[in-house]
């Protein structure tokens, strides 16, 4: 059965067909919508996927190895460290890595940093290459500008190799603690 | 046959046939997550040399007791009369012990460990009119049927206790294999971050699958789920609120700043992130579960699920991950940037939310008053025809009641209150039996008539007025 619809002037005049439709559960509005975010999700979760593999690129692994000779207590005056290799420190001391450079590549581009446990940069040398690092082997740990001490928590000391500027491969590391 | 229900005065939605099976998975779901705490545990104290790796372990007692009090006390709600009182004191006592141990661990391994009983106290005293005012409003977004505070608060004790201590290991393994292994940057964020998001949301998202499991009754919808899950996301900011703001407070303290440190973790986490980060993200786990209540097939429900787990998870990675992509200068400046960070990185999670939360209520509210009139209309006394726009609407509900108030003060208030929350019950019994969402027996529905119309005896005889507008 048809109903036709009869309609004013500038109005077309159309027939369709009069159907019997199930009331529309609005409860599938709300799924059809949850199942959009999720798509959503979806894409935010791949972005982080890829955004890992672009800062994480398989098959970077060179075999290359950076001696780390250690992390050692450090005379800001003389650019000397003192003591023995050491894994703990506390927050009165100042300390620094050094790092043998000849044991890599002359040509290998790398740099090496130290890292708070906010994740910021406190010390660094390079990028520049293996051979031209050569005498800057002690990287000291920087105390933050208006700070006295160096922050407690775990210090990341980081080896690494780059590749169009940045760091693709950790080719030595060493992790220390700050006590508070 | 007769069909026997437990529950005096019965709930909106009495025992199912299905119910048992729903129960079953709660077991499981709960066996596993005891053995996660174990595992944890022990892990915990086996490779991690920390103060709160010992806390971890020791505190699996007051975890296992926390989590034993809260389930029967619980059902204790869903028992007769007469042996509610004795489940009810069984599980109060359970919950003050387990409570009092945990505290105990917490505070005199963890928190003096880091920066003293005094500022960890503090720091805790601090979060709580912020975290109370949260679930306060939480449990006020459900206009029509607002859940019972005992779930509510179950919900976030979860959030606090168990879920944290359900990631503790989990994360620790995690971001420890990662600064081993990864290169220092973006990559080593992003992975931190799916760790936080994952396993963060899976333990909490873990309260509200039990509460939908298990409190059945009580959970009728995308709005109750969202109000479960933000409560929840509440509970576990409150904790780790506590904890950071003590961490840094002990990191920054010997600079001569710990306290502004504390200060700024609390004002980020307890008044600008208080809605916005992890009750926000848990909330759609509780939407996702509160949707799937209503969908008619398998498919869609464990769709609907999925995808509010999802939904978490990527709102979680997201801020973990690419906060330090909007860098925070100092000064003025910088504290416009931080709210806009929030505004901008969190923002649209939440307006999402919010959305869903409207149409929720919208759809909850309209599917209430078909009920209203239905009722209405049988002639059955429970709900007048002219009472029919009163219960549809909040602010009459409350202009009624507050009515009552002026008449009878607080006692006609209180009997005015317990007759509409009687006739919402009812509609919406109504409306998930008429949905076929479930299978109980019609004397149920009829006892919820019977307490309606005592209930409005009740009020007749001390306010001999008619409860229409």
């Amino acid at each position: 059965m048809y109903l036709l619809f009869l309609t004013t002037r500038g109005q077309s005049i159309r027939l369709c067909p009069a159907v019997s439709v199930a009331p529309y559960d609005q409860i599938l509005t709300l799924y059809r919508t949850l199942l959009v975010f999720a798509t959503v999700a979806v894409l935010i979760l791949s972005v982080g996927l890829v955004e890992f593999v672009y800062f994480e690129p398989p098959g970077q692994t060179t075999g290359a190895t950076a001696h780390i000779l250690g992390v050692f207590e450090y005379d800001p005056a003389t650019g000397t460290t003192r003591g023995p290799d050491r894994t703990t420190f506390a927050r009165t001391d100042e300390f620094a890595a050094v790092v043998d450079w000849s044991q890599l590549p002359p040509d290998l581009v790398v740099d090496a940093r130290w890292f708070n446990s906010f994740g910021n940069i406190v010390g660094k040398v390079g990028p520049a290459t293996a051979a031209d690092l050569g005498p800057q082997s002690t990287v000291p740990v920087i105390v933050p500008p208006g700070f006295h001490h160096s922050l407690p928590g775990h210090y990341s000391f980081v080896v690494e190799r780059l590749k169009d500027g940045r760091p693709v491969e950790v080719l030595g590391r060493r992790i220390v603690l700050v006590e508070r | 046959m007769s069909t026997h229900t437990y529950t005096t005065p019965p709930a909106a939605n009495p025992h199912s046939k299905l119910r048992p099976a729903r129960y079953w998975i709660a077991a499981v779901v709960a066996g596993v997550v005891v053995l996660a705490l174990i595992v944890s545990s022990l892990l915990n104290y086996a490779y991690l040399d920390s103060i709160p790796a010992r806390a971890s372990l020791y505190g699996l007692l007051a975890v296992a007791t926390i989590a034993l009090g809260t389930f029967i006390g619980v059902r204790a709600f869903t028992r007769d009369r007469a042996s509610r009182r004795k489940h009810l004191i069984r599980a109060g006592v359970l919950l003050g012990f387990g409570v009092l141990l945990w505290l105990l661990v917490i505070d005199v391994f963890v928190f003096t460990q880091s920066a003293g009983p005094a500022v960890a106290g503090i720091c805790a005293l601090a979060c709580l009119p912020t975290t109370a005012f949260g679930l306060l409003v939480v449990r006020r977004m459900d206009r029509n049927e607002k859940e019972p505070w005992r779930l509510v608060l179950v919900a976030a004790a979860w959030g606090a206790i168990v879920a944290t201590s359900l990631v503790i290991w989990g994360e620790t393994l995690w971001d420890g294999t990662a600064q081993h292994t990864l290169v220092p940057g973006p990559g080593l964020d992003a992975s931190v971050a799916f760790s936080a998001g994952l396993l963060e949301e899976l333990a909490k998202g873990t309260a509200v699958v039990l509460l939908f499991l298990v409190m059945r009754d009580d959970f009728d919808d995308v709005v109750d789920g969202i109000v479960y899950g933000a409560a929840v996301g509440l509970g576990f900011n409150f904790l780790e609120s506590v904890g950071y703001m003590t961490n840094l407070y002990s990191i920054f303290q010997p600079e001569g700043i710990g306290w502004a440190a504390a200060g700024f973790q609390w004002y980020g986490r307890q008044v600008l992130g208080l809605f916005f980060g992890h009750a926000t993200y848990t909330a759609f786990i509780g939407a996702g579960l509160g949707i799937a209540r209503q969908l008619p097939h398998p498919r869609q429900k464990a769709l609907a699920i999925l995808s509010g787990f999802l939904i978490a998870i990527a709102g979680h990675f997201a801020w973990d991950a690419w906060q330090t992509f909007f860098p925070i200068d100092g000064g003025v400046l910088g504290l416009l940037e931080i709210h806009l960070r929030t505004l901008i990185m969190t923002g649209p999670f939440t307006a999402a939310l919010i959305a869903l939360l409207l149409f929720g209520i919208r759809y909850e509210a309209l599917g209430l008053v078909d009920q209203f009139r239905k009722e209405a209309a049988s002639g059955s006394g429970t709900i007048l025809m002219d009472e029919v726009p009163v219960l549809a609407s909040p602010w009459q509900r409350l202009a009624q009641r507050l009515r009552a108030f002026t008449r009878g003060g607080f006692r006609a208030y209180f009997k005015v209150a317990r007759l509409q929350s009687a006739q919402l019950d009812l509609a919406m019994e109504r409306w998930h039996r008429e949905r076929q969402e479930m299978e109980t027996p019609m004397e149920a529905e009829d006892a919820l008539r019977q307490r309606v119309r005592e209930l409005r005896r009740a009020v007749a005889a001390s306010q001999p007025v008619r409860l229409g507008r």
